[in-house]
């Protein structure tokens, strides 16, 4: 992809409720972290970009976090916004900013994010509902993300004879991942099975509770530099090969077919642009608000043929020993789904399995690897592709 | 702890009336369903605005259809985060195919939710909100 550009630095908090740390607070919060594990100084970082807090906390956004984070942290960036793609927001920030990069406009640019995620049950759900429906067309039919996300699955299920159970081994899947992260939510908790997320309490059909994510809070910095500063900091840094974005739809009744929901017409661009094909990938980061995700989107990543994405998870290749690693950090399932944050995860983990510091999960083969993400009900969608090699 | 034996039922939401789509509403309040209907592609669409997404043509007129569908796909919610549909669970959240094309999100009323299946013939009924009514469906031969 011409100049060079990687993923130099890597941090992410640890999923948990931060009672104490408001939205900007938890911004701050995951740069001093990040400042604390890397020898970064002020003249290192020449653009910024974040995300607006307080988004998941139900609407009361802040969309001049950059100004106030640039002029806190005591930098004067050349590049710098407040952007917002829902879950594919991070994914975006480091396209944008490996574009910016390899035109020459700076040398690095810092992507920070940082989530609260609202009690579900104290009116959360109700005002999440709302920022993802359409407010005259769908919030007046009770809306409600896992049953929009849902409508995917009932869909897979009929077109494919997919099975609750099939779904089930994808939390069962990431919860073998977990165990092995220190980070994880879950991590020390009890292994998953097929039976256990049956028996756990229903909530939208096929979903029972451990189908869904754990809502909790996090967030994480991501430092994109060129090849040269990116070697400063890491022996084997991850550079970034492929990308893709596909902006498929707003309200998920929209969407032209559930079942080709825009997530492979993202992939298919980062596998041409990268000169790669699916085949090559060691392992897969797939954002996975719910066990549907990784399970249909798999198959539209090109991993899986069409309507395996059941079989796939059932045969064990995704979990740890498998041939076909999946979110092998626990996933939004088992680490924890840290509200507008949550798209930083995934592509962390793909970084980390690449620059091979990902402690005892790491895999013996990581050359290359996939990170896809998307926002909104699967709306829009951003696929990565890392390597060790530029 | 309260003295007072009422139970306060919270009403449902009431859609906003958007600028063009008056016409939806009124049909609607007639228990009538009407889609904007695009002159250039000779096809309606959902949801009522002031373009056709197909092909920008403004050209537009408001065309009844027959009410009749199919569920494209569906969820029974067991558990809701709405105050006003509390009392309605499991209840079912669906994706309409009409059969003159375009989809809608509405519930499906009057079935056994463990009946509900994709390509499950369904027809249009509606539904009271405030002053208003929205189109909803039930399952039909």
């Amino acid at each position: 992809m011409g100049n060079a550009v990687a993923i130099a630095a890597v941090s992410e908090m640890k999923p948990a409720r931060y009672p104490e740390l408001g939205g900007y607070d938890m911004y701050v919060e995951v740069v001093r972290q990040f400042l604390q594990e890397w020898p970064v100084k002020p003249s290192d970082i020449q653009g910024l970009l974040a995300c607006p807090s307080g988004m998941a906390g139900g609407g009361n956004s802040d969309i001049f976090v950059h100004e106030q984070l640039y002029e806190e942290m005591g930098i004067h960036p050349l590049f710098a916004d407040t952007m917002n793609a829902g879950g594919s927001t991070y994914s975006l920030m480091i396209q944008r900013a490996s574009l910016a990069i390899q035109q020459g406009l700076v040398d690095s640019v810092l992507c920070v994010g940082a989530g609260k995620f609202p009690k579900v049950g104290a009116g959360g759900a109700e005002t999440m509902a709302k920022m993802v429906s359409h407010e005259i067309y769908e919030f007046p039919y009770g809306t409600f993300i896992p049953a929009m996300y849902a409508q995917v699955a009932q869909r897979h299920m009929h077109e494919f004879g997919t099975t609750a159970e099939q779904f089930a081994e994808v939390a069962v899947s990431s919860r073998l991942w977990a165990l092995q992260n220190p980070q994880a939510a879950m991590y020390g908790k009890e292994a998953l099975t097929v039976e256990k997320v049956r028996n756990s309490r229903p909530i939208a059909s096929p979903f029972n509770l451990y189908d869904c994510s754990i809502p909790l809070e996090g967030g994480a910095a991501i430092l994109v530099t060129n090849e040269q500063i990116a070697k400063r900091f890491s022996p084997q840094p991850a550079y970034v090969l492929g990308m893709g974005e596909y902006h498929n739809h707003r309200n998920i009744h929209q969407a032209p077919d559930l079942l080709d929901i825009g997530c492979g017409k993202a992939a298919k661009q980062a596998y041409a642009r990268a000169g790669l094909q699916p085949s090559d990938m060691d392992f897969a980061q797939i954002y996975d608000a719910f066990t549907v995700n990784p399970l249909v989107f798999m198959e539209e990543l090109g991993l899986c043929p069409r309507g395996k994405g059941g079989e796939t998870f059932q045969s064990g290749r995704t979990r740890p020993g498998g041939d076909l690693p999946v979110n092998t950090y626990g996933g939004l399932l088992s680490f924890g789904h840290t509200g507008d944050a949550s798209g930083m995860s995934m592509i962390v983990e793909g970084a980390r399995q690449i620059m091979g510091i990902a402690g005892e999960r790491q895999l013996s083969k990581a050359n290359l690897g996939l990170v896809h993400s998307y926002g909104g009900m699967m709306s829009e969608h951003a696929t990565l592709l890392l390597g060790r090699q530029s | 702890m309260s003295d007072s034996p009422t139970t306060s039922v919270v009403a449902k939401p009431q859609p906003q009336i958007s600028p063009g789509a008056e016409p939806f509403w009124e049909h609607a309040k007639r228990e009538e369903l009407f889609l904007p209907f695009c002159e250039a592609c000779q096809k309606p669409f959902y949801y009522p605005r002031r373009w056709c997404p197909s092909c920008f043509s403004q050209n537009l007129s408001w065309r009844k259809m027959t009410g009749k569908g199919r569920i494209y796909s569906f969820s029974v919610i067991h558990q809701s985060p709405h105050p006003s549909y509390q009392q309605d669970v499991p209840y079912v959240l669906a994706i309409i195919e009409l059969n003159e094309g375009p989809r809608l999100m509405a519930n499906v009323l009057d079935c056994d939710v463990s009946a509900v299946h994709i390509e499950m013939a369904v027809e249009v009924t509606f539904q009271a909100r405030g002053e208003m009514k929205i189109p909803q469906f039930r399952p039909c031969n």
